[in-house]
């Protein structure tokens, strides 16, 4: 009597098991076959294509490892790789430099909610131009007869218009910081926002000045937030090509350009190459900084 | 006194920072106001005229300078933009709802869905490109540019709809179910209202990413240009200010459609309130 109870029971938690399942995967279904019909299976093409023979104006699906020959014997991929890999590091390492003590006040020093808020908006703001005219904004800035170099030569500071400012690396990497630094302001904000008040006035009670204290405490509790500010960051600027294009007149060619002017000459399996070679570089990036901290957790 | 000090100094500092935000927007503000068409994208402002925004319009008389392809590139770019944010906020909603139970293989779910925001245009623009050319489809902007968009603003309205999932009490909705209402009325009664600001966000990303989106459409558009590649196309050339008026308007409908956001934000807030007023009364 009790047995049979016991597994009527047992039957109806398995079927119920097994129906919540089941509308768990109707519910999945959809988004994860769009993600890999037009995520992975592009990439997974892109992949394939970079093994296939290039003809003057063609690809052939005849495996050959030309392409990557190409690639790694040829001075301007070589380089563009390479220029890829400065480029990304310097406005890395930029916006931390630059971001940090902003997320350092807004997180930390302004104790009224309401005036956090509001500069944290004023971060975002931005945003809400569009990316390529933000890009293109940095021209009337830095040009030989930009605005820099007019206020810098009105206050004496030059008298030669300083011409290294637009299209240069420098520019790129004005521009770019710029752009991407509020990626790191905000994770590092959100950090620093959660210490607990009180363990910095234990550490003062106790006579740490403020160097110990950023040191020993604020620092360590804010590198999840500069992790993920890094993984925004590194993601976005490896896979740039709108900004170098606007600001560095073709002299800054990062892998990003070379698959964009591949494709516009129809060198479809070199830009897949240099495509998989993104792909390994980005992904060795995003796979160590997600060693340092675990994103899920951090939501 | 040291402490004081520091707040002081990085307060200063906080101020720069946002000049440095802002300045070249200023400046391409300043600018747009610059006569025309002789006067170029630079100081001095040679005299204060509206001649760009005229230009964009296509109110002025032909110059030399040809005015920017926006018109048919808004069309488009606005519908690219609603189609996502209409699929992109039904595929997060529906994924997020699969999340609040506990499954074999989320994790892979999750970073499945999470690459979507992560990929650079370019990579899956070139691998949706080479794709269409294998398998004979026409590339469109509202074929293989608009499932990339989604690939794109999908995540984003997963995550905001997780976070809401996360904060939400499923004790109300089980008392919805207990009480025989149906879990499609359920949802619609329930589930939807609550969940409703999480929603709007969700929309309010997908709509706006997608029309700023370029570097997916570059390559998976076939010829017909939308907005934000018709402004790619004038970093070839030489830049006149009728692109800087055209990013101040740009700007200002994105604020109308910040406002617009913020005023439904606000009405579900208050209708949230007054429904929680009548429970206790």
């Amino acid at each position: 009597m009790t047995m049979t109870a016991v597994t009527e029971e047992i039957k109806t938690e398995k079927a119920a098991a097994k129906s919540s399942s089941g509308k768990t995967l109707w519910l999945l279904a959809p988004g994860v076959l769009w993600m890999l019909l037009f995520l992975v299976l592009p990439l997974a093409m892109m992949l394939y294509v970079s093994f296939w023979t290039q003809t003057t104006f063609k690809i052939e699906p005849t495996l050959t490892l030309k392409s990557w020959i190409t690639f790694f014997t040829s001075d301007t991929y070589l380089g563009a790789l390479w220029t890829t890999v400065r480029i990304w590091l310097i406005v890395l390492a930029a916006t931390v430099v630059v971001g940090y003590p902003a997320a350092l006040f807004v997180g930390l020093f302004v104790k009224n909610k309401t005036l956090q808020t509001v500069l944290l908006v004023l971060c975002v703001i931005p945003f809400w131009t569009s990316f390529l005219i933000r890009v293109l904004a940095w021209r009337p800035m830095l040009g030989k007869e930009g605005a820099i170099n007019m206020i810098l030569m009105k206050i004496g500071i030059i008298s030669q218009p300083i011409e290294v400012l637009l299209f240069s690396e420098l520019s790129v990497i004005i521009g770019m910081t710029q752009i991407y630094c509020v990626f790191m302001v905000g994770p590092i904000a959100f950090m620093l926002g959660r210490i607990d008040p009180s363990i910095i006035e234990a550490a003062k009670d106790l006579g740490a000045g403020f160097w110990r204290i950023f040191r020993t405490i604020i620092l360590p509790l804010s590198m999840p937030g500069v992790v993920v500010g890094a993984i925004f960051v590194s993601v976005m600027v490896l896979g740039e090509f709108a900004t170098s294009a606007a600001l560095s007149g073709r002299k800054v060619n990062l892998l990003g350009n070379i698959i964009v002017t591949q494709v516009g000459s129809l060198k479809w399996a070199f830009a897949a190459v240099a495509g998989v070679v993104l792909t390994i570089l980005m992904g060795a990036v995003v796979a160590a900084l997600l060693r340092v901290v675990d994103l899920r957790k951090e939501l | 006194m040291n402490a004081s000090g520091i707040k002081f100094g990085l307060g200063v500092y906080t101020t720069l920072f946002l000049v440095f935000l802002y300045g070249p927007l200023v400046v391409l503000a300043i600018l747009s106001f610059q006569t025309g068409p002789e006067g170029g994208p630079q100081f001095p402002i040679i005299e204060w005229s509206t001649y760009w925004y005229k230009h964009l319009f296509g109110l002025t008389p032909p110059s030399r300078i040809a005015p920017l392809p926006i018109d048919q590139g808004l069309g488009r770019s606005m519908l690219l933009a609603m189609m996502t944010m209409v699929v992109s906020t039904i595929l997060g909603v529906t994924a997020a709802q699969a999340f609040r139970r506990r499954f074999t293989g989320s994790g892979v779910v999750f970073y499945l869905i999470v690459l979507g925001m992560m990929v650079p245009g370019v990579l899956v623009g070139l691998g949706m490109a080479l794709v269409a050319n294998t398998l004979g489809i026409e590339r469109h902007w509202w074929g293989t540019a608009f499932v990339l968009h989604v690939v794109y603003t999908f995540p984003f309205a997963f995550l905001v709809m997780l976070a809401i999932f996360n904060r939400f009490d499923s004790s109300v909705e089980e008392a919805s179910w207990s009480l025989g209402v149906s879990p499609a009325r359920t949802f619609r009664k329930i589930t939807f209202p609550l969940i409703f600001p999480g929603v709007l966000s969700a929309m309010l990303f997908a709509f706006t990413l997608s029309y700023d989106e370029f570097s997916r459409t570059l390559f998976a558009s076939g010829r017909d240009l939308t907005l934000p590649l018709a402004i790619y196309g004038t970093f070839s050339v030489e830049v006149h200010p009728n692109v800087f008026a055209f990013g101040v308007l740009t700007t200002l409908f994105s604020f109308a459609l910040l406002s617009v956001y913020a005023v439904l934000m606000g009405l579900s807030v208050r209708r949230a309130k007054r429904i929680a007023v009548q429970e206790e009364a």
